[in-house]
């Protein structure tokens, strides 16, 4: 609430110095006009009405009291030293009718707009005017002149008057707006981060669809062009299930399920895995149990590090074909990859340049797990992951 | 510091912000959450005030004009004009309620002829007659282009405001006039014309600009009920997209719209796509309220420098962070200087170790504000500060620095 008290006020103050500055600027110009004024009465008033330009400058950057207090007076001032500085006898010239008009009915009344608010100034609004116009009046009866300038201030004032008022209505009623649009939106905050987390949480699915954007990649070199058209088609179908607000997961033969299992069979999961090296190449021969249950959080991270081992396997060995043991006991599972390959040297190539401190050592340690690298040019690779059960 | 490092900070802290008022893009959702409303939010009640208070103005020319009824050769034309003008306005108005604040260009273009011809009328009727006549009518146009303030762009009102003043002045002082003090009236005339339709402008433009601020705040602040790090807004919607690019491409593989092997160009495209999806799933790409909160501030995001390796603002209470975001926003917002920066330092943690249960976790957070004056800070800020924290400011080479150390409840007790 405070805030769009401040939010209301500024921008009444910021009326008030843009109405002040334009009647004032107008009050000089008529100022200009050869022969309107005495000369000397134009270098009192000049100097006040740049005074008046000061005041109305701070009323627009704190709008408070002590500098509306002058700009009232200063105008009022204005108004009687024009009048009765006039030519006896004559009336008021237009020009001086002018200087009246406008000083009263917009330099002075620019400061409504702030007094708008709040029963204090209000009251002090109604003062002003008051004044004003009981100046105006004095110096129209005194010097038997046209009522033009009463006119011009009494519907100056109302115009400022109304207008400042109807400002401060407006600014609370569009806040209260903005504040219901916020709702919505945290609302909708709210189910993008679900979004983002379902999509974050199918790893399973965005581990075959890097697998095949890896391969793709590699503009499918070294795999039938059929089995990647079989394999993209599955993806994609994946895919467009999570997209359509299911969380599918890959399981055998080309069978999706929506499951939002809190733990898996990690061997029918282990048999998709098989699948999909089957075809791009790679023969995967499972050893040891196939039953093991797995929270799932660890078993996308078990599945993808040993995913991504049999991908190395694919790309780097040289043969066909590996084997994956697994095993476990009453706290760990273990999977130990090994091929017959080339082999490398660990020290000279660097376990980063696999990309397997990234994309293995990291995703496990994320679930508690760890993953070791053994290798010499020649003899093969093998890979022990472990994760808790 | 020496006056060469902090100009070079300075410098950096600068373009800092030149790179990320470039980069600014709200979430789609955002986007569409707000756009039902945005323009017209709050616009037609405002404009209606602002035409109702120019009224007045109109009010005082209607009084001249049949205070000069007398004086002119015939007053049909100027008579005509009025009652032109009064059907075009309660036309006018009716019709920008019916339309929904926005006004089609075909209606503008119409509104603005219909000025012209007020303005033609009028000026035939007073013509070569009595030299203390002046417009009335002509000059009242600036009222019903008042009107058009909030639905129509602020320079093409302008513009329109503009023309009508000058067509009225070469109206006022054309006529066989040598007395220069015919000036007067003429200028009262023009100013009661010019006056109203760009000080509604102007009011408008601040208008806007508070609206535009506080949506912003609001959108934001939906980050405080955030859990300690999230994934955000814009990163969701990026991994969306390249879930469907994904899809997009393996579905053009598998339907054979893509032929086998992959063109270059296409296979760039998979590697690529398969980099951001591992950097957006592997990474676990998470963030504080706090980061989120600053790049999805069209105010907040070039302004502020955030540096919180630990993610600590995500341990903060809902208390907190309401308090602290409000505090930067106002810092931000509320000054008229020209673009101050807010650094934020937070942590590191203090001792975590052996702490007694219950016991509060504590560390600092570092404020450093340039282009905001200690005197300027407005009350509430300090308000807002004091809810996160106690602090300590103090004010070194120009620049304000505020320490808050922070309590938090110790995760590891819940």
């Amino acid at each position: 609430m405070p805030r769009i008290a401040k939010e209301r006020d500024r921008l009444l103050r910021r009326t008030a110095r843009v109405t002040g500055f334009a009647a004032s600027a107008t009050t000089l110009a008529f100022l200009a006009i050869p022969g309107g004024l005495a000369v000397s009465v134009i270098l009192v008033v000049v100097p006040m009405v740049l005074l008046l330009f000061v005041c109305q400058y701070l009323v627009g950057q704190n709008g408070a009291i002590r500098w509306v207090l002058p700009i009232v007076l200063l105008g009022n001032a204005i108004v009687l030293i024009v009048a009765f500085t006039s030519t006896v006898g004559l009336g008021l010239n237009v020009v001086e009718e002018a200087v009246i008009g406008c000083v009263a009915a917009a330099a002075v009344s620019s400061v409504a707009p702030v007094l708008v608010v709040g029963p204090r100034r209000q009251v002090l609004l109604a003062a002003a005017f008051g004044l004003t116009l009981a100046c105006v009046a004095l110096v129209t009866v005194s010097a038997n002149g046209s009522v033009l300038p009463i006119a011009l201030t009494v519907c100056g004032w109302a115009a400022l008057s109304l207008g400042g008022w109807w400002i401060a209505e407006s600014v609370p009623r569009v806040l209260h707006r903005i504040a219901a649009i916020g709702r919505a939106h945290q609302a909708e905050r709210h189910a993008s981060e679900l979004e983002a987390q379902r999509r974050q949480g199918a790893r399973l699915l965005h581990d075959t669809v890097l697998a095949t954007l890896t391969l793709l990649a590699h503009s499918g070199v070294g795999v039938s062009p059929a089995a990647l058209r079989q394999q993209s088609a599955d993806d994609a179908r994946l895919l467009r299930l999570l997209r359509l607000g299911g969380l599918p997961t890959p399981s055998r033969s080309g069978v999706y399920t929506l499951e939002p299992a809190t733990s898996s069979m990690l061997g029918s999961t282990l048999e998709s895995v098989k699948q999909r090296f089957g075809r791009m190449g790679l023969d995967v021969d499972w050893h040891g149990s196939g039953q093991v249950l797995l929270p799932s959080d660890v078993l996308d991270s078990f599945l993808l590090a040993l995913g991504e081992c049999l991908e190395n396997v694919r790309r780097h060995s040289g043969v066909t074909r590996a084997d994956v043991t697994i095993s476990d006991d009453d706290t760990t599972v273990r999977a130990m990859v090994t091929d017959a390959g080339k082999g490398f040297d660990i020290s000279a190539v660097g376990t980063e340049r696999l990309g397997f401190a990234e994309s293995v050592v990291a995703r496990l340690r994320d679930v508690g797990g760890t993953a070791r690298l053994f290798s010499s040019p020649g003899s093969g690779t093998t890979v022990v992951l472990e994760v808790p059960k | 510091m020496s006056d060469v490092s902090v100009r070079a900070t300075r410098q950096a802290v600068e373009e800092a912000r030149l790179a990320r008022q470039r980069s600014f893009r709200r979430p789609q959702r955002t986007v569409d959450a707000t756009r039902a409303t945005k323009d017209g939010l709050g616009g037609r009640h405002l404009g209606f005030g602002l035409t109702l208070s120019s009224g007045f103005i109109a009010l005082f020319l209607l009084w001249r004009f049949a205070m000069q009824w007398d004086s002119y050769p015939t007053p049909v034309p100027t008579l005509a004009a009025w009652i032109i003008l009064l059907l075009a306005t309660v036309a006018t108005l009716v019709l920008l309620q019916r339309l929904s604040n926005r006004m089609p260009t075909w209606l503008f273009l119409a509104v603005l002829a219909t000025g012209e011809i007020v303005v033609g009328l009028d000026l035939a009727g007073y013509g070569s007659g009595d030299p203390t006549v002046f417009p009335t009518a002509a000059a009242a146009v600036g009222a019903l282009f008042t009107a058009l303030v909030t639905v129509r762009r602020g320079r093409e009102v302008v513009a329109a405001t503009l023309v009508l003043g000058a067509v009225v002045a070469a109206g006022s002082l054309t006529a066989a006039r040598t007395d220069p003090f015919i000036w007067a009236p003429a200028i009262l005339t023009i100013s009661l014309c010019v006056c109203p339709p760009l000080i509604g402008v102007s009011v408008v433009r601040t208008f806007r600009r508070m609206v535009q601020r506080e949506l912003d705040l609001v959108l934001v602040q939906s980050t405080v009920s955030q859990p300690s790090s999230a994934v955000g807004m814009l990163a969701s919607e990026e991994l969306a997209r390249i879930d469907l690019d994904a899809e997009t491409l393996l579905d053009d593989v598998a339907t054979g719209r893509t032929a086998l092997p992959l063109s270059p160009a296409k296979s760039a495209a998979a590697a690529s796509l398969a980099t951001q999806l591992r950097l957006h799933l592997i990474e676990g790409r998470r963030e504080t309220w706090l980061h989120h909160a600053l790049t999805e501030s069209e105010f907040l995001g070039p302004a502020v420098n955030l540096d919180d390796p630990a993610g600590l603002a995500g341990l903060l209470s809902s208390a907190q962070r309401d308090a602290l975001l409000l505090a930067i926003w106002l810092l931000i917002s509320d000054t008229d200087a020209a673009e101050p920066t807010v650094s934020l330092v937070l942590g590191p943690l203090g001792r975590s170790k052996g702490l007694a249960i219950g016991e509060m976790l504590r560390f600092p957070i570092q404020m450093v504000i340039e282009g905001v004056p200690r005197r300027r800070v407005d009350p509430e800020t300090w308000q807002a500060i004091r809810v996160v924290g106690p602090h300590i400011d103090t004010v070194r080479s120009g620049l304000l620095h505020v320490d808050i150390e922070c309590s938090i409840d110790n995760p590891a007790d819940a």
